[in-house]
């Protein structure tokens, strides 16, 4: 018997994979979106959600940076 | 560690929408097979086909263009040896998709290529001469007020920054008819704001303007084509007239004797856009400018004529290493350009002072402009002082400050930090055995994208996943 699912494979670095498993537990998309956990560098998620999780990671980003040369007003 | 392969999915999951520009073949290859054939009918598109094609495709057709005849395919084959089998492919290929040949029978079963009939008919007159004369090369009394190549060059490039400088929204609007909006927001370039109405400028515009001059020009056209047809003008007339143009003298004048209506009014359009100059609607003659005569030559490295963008103008934008721009110039146009990926911070009569922030550039990348087409666009445009200025020691191909390069391409790959691929996912196989035969058959149809041998979990992509399905299903029956 083979167990087969549909979605899409994830490759990434694993800091990244840790926040990807931090927003499937605590449920921060509204769900739980991680089909499998595959390794340390790949996932595989339900393919409906990609685009939220995009959004999202794209905030991330903003939230990490900080500007680092002065416009000089 | 597990094994992975990157496949292109068949889904577009991660970059953002790039404009594409489709050279002649591309055009033609998207087209009916009934429009090729009445386009074949004109020997100017013939000629400009038979030049886009791939060398050994043009050896082809030389070969076959004076045999009435089918060929048979095999003879055809046997004319290339086998080390350059690839290259062969794509030429029959070429020649296929652009209906330059078709495949005929010959008595005896076996299967022959025969050129195109107008085709071959056409290319002759094109390469050996006959045909009936052009009609607007017919003779003219020498021109009273002849306009010399400067003159024309000046008035495409102020016709053509028109165009583009109502995209960008400048306040001026004048000199641009409602047909050219019209071809604008067909082409997707610009969009009717939802509450006013208003054109404004979309992703693909953006994209639109860091083109060079003769990819715009040509992309336009291409548009102007799709909607010429619903205003009753031919596509396949004004395509023909537009080759024929391109293959004219610059700074030369041509009549319009002969030309029907229809054509007239094409010529009016293309005078809107600073294809032709015209003194007056009815003056009787037309000069090509440098726009039209660029047309055959969109892909890059081939131009016959030097682009009108090149010589004439000095750059005009300095970078510096602290992400400073400096822009020396006056027309709305290049500030409204440069405004798409810097902060501006001063504006002076002759001079613009922007800084290239994470924030600016982010946003000219989410509007799909690449990290690549800023880079280029801040390059091609350099101040002759930037060509100068050392960079520090770093060797480095590019005139602008490494650091700048290097850290507007992180920006763009910050974005990218996850590669999507659609597959499907096998787990839970009860044995070994049955988990490496099925990963061995994936990997041997290149469908594998990820396995791991120790969860005995494998993924195949979303188009491998059919031809996977069924071979388990046989494999497992039979055992």
């Amino acid at each position: 018997m083979v167990n087969v699912m549909k979605g899409v494979l994830v490759e990434c670095d694993p800091a990244m994979k840790q926040f990807l498993l931090h927003l499937d537990e605590t449920l921060a998309l509204g769900r739980k979106f991680i089909l499998q956990d595959l390794d340390e560098t790949h996932l595989f998620i339900s393919a409906d959600i990609v685009e939220t999780l995009q959004a999202r990671v794209d905030d991330l980003m903003d939230q990490l940076s900080i500007p680092v040369h002065d416009k000089g007003l | 560690m597990s094994e992975s392969s990157k496949s292109k999915s068949s889904l577009n999951l991660n970059p953002s929408p790039t404009l594409q520009c489709k050279d002649l073949h591309e055009y033609l290859k998207s087209r009916s097979a009934q429009f090729l054939e009445t386009l074949y009918n004109y020997p100017t598109i013939c000629l400009a086909v038979y030049r886009e094609l791939p060398e050994l495709a043009r050896h082809f057709v030389i070969r076959l263009l004076f045999v009435e005849q089918p060929v048979p395919q095999a003879v055809v084959t046997s004319w290339v040896s086998q080390t350059f089998a690839k290259e062969q492919n794509k030429a029959c290929e070429a020649l296929s998709e652009l209906s330059v040949w078709q495949e005929a029978p010959i008595p005896g079963g076996m299967p022959g290529w025969m050129l195109a009939q107008s085709f071959k008919k056409n290319l002759k007159v094109a390469l050996l001469g006959g045909g009936r004369p052009w009609s607007m090369s017919s003779s003219l009394e020498p021109d009273g007020k002849a306009r010399d190549v400067a003159f024309l060059d000046a008035y495409a490039l102020e016709r053509w920054e028109c165009v583009l400088h109502y995209m960008v929204g400048s306040a001026q609007t004048e000199g641009i008819s409602a047909d050219a909006v019209r071809i604008l927001l067909h082409a997707g370039l610009m969009t009717r704001d939802a509450e006013d109405g208003s054109a404004v400028i979309t992703r693909a515009g953006f994209q639109f303007l860091l083109l060079s001059t003769a990819k715009q020009v040509w992309l336009f056209l291409q548009h102007y084509l799709h909607t010429a047809e619903k205003r009753s003008l031919s596509a396949a007339e004004c395509l023909a007239f537009l080759y024929q143009l391109s293959f004219s003298t610059l700074g030369k004048d041509y009549s319009t004797e002969g030309m029907s209506n229809n054509m007239l009014v094409f010529l009016q359009h293309l005078r809107e856009f600073g294809l032709v100059y015209q003194r007056k609607r009815k003056a009787g003659r037309f000069y090509p400018t440098r726009l039209a005569l660029n047309i055959a030559c969109v892909r890059d490295g081939v131009a016959t004529v030097a682009p009108l963008d090149a010589g004439n103008q000095t750059g005009y934008i300095m970078v510096e290493t602290n992400y400073r721009v400096y822009a020396y110039t006056q027309t709305n146009l290049q500030v409204a350009l440069l405004g798409l990926f810097t902060e501006l911070v001063y504006r002076f009569p002759n001079l613009v002072v922007g800084v290239l922030t994470r924030e600016s550039v982010r946003a000219a990348l989410r509007g799909g402009i690449t990290a690549a087409q800023i880079t280029h666009y801040l390059e091609q445009h350099s101040h002759p002082q930037m060509l100068k200025s050392e960079t520090g020691g770093i060797r480095s191909t590019s005139v602008l400050p490494p650091t700048v390069v290097d850290q507007i391409r992180l920006w763009e790959s910050e974005r990218n930090r996850f590669t999507y691929t659609e597959g499907v996912v096998y787990n839970q196989f009860l044995s070994q055995a049955d988990f490496v035969v099925l990963r061995d058959y994936a990997k041997q149809q290149g469908v594998l994208t990820w396995q791991n041998e120790r969860s005995r979990t494998m993924v195949v992509t979303r188009a491998g996943h059919d031809d996977v399905k069924k071979f388990w299903k046989r494999y497992s029956k039979s055992s």
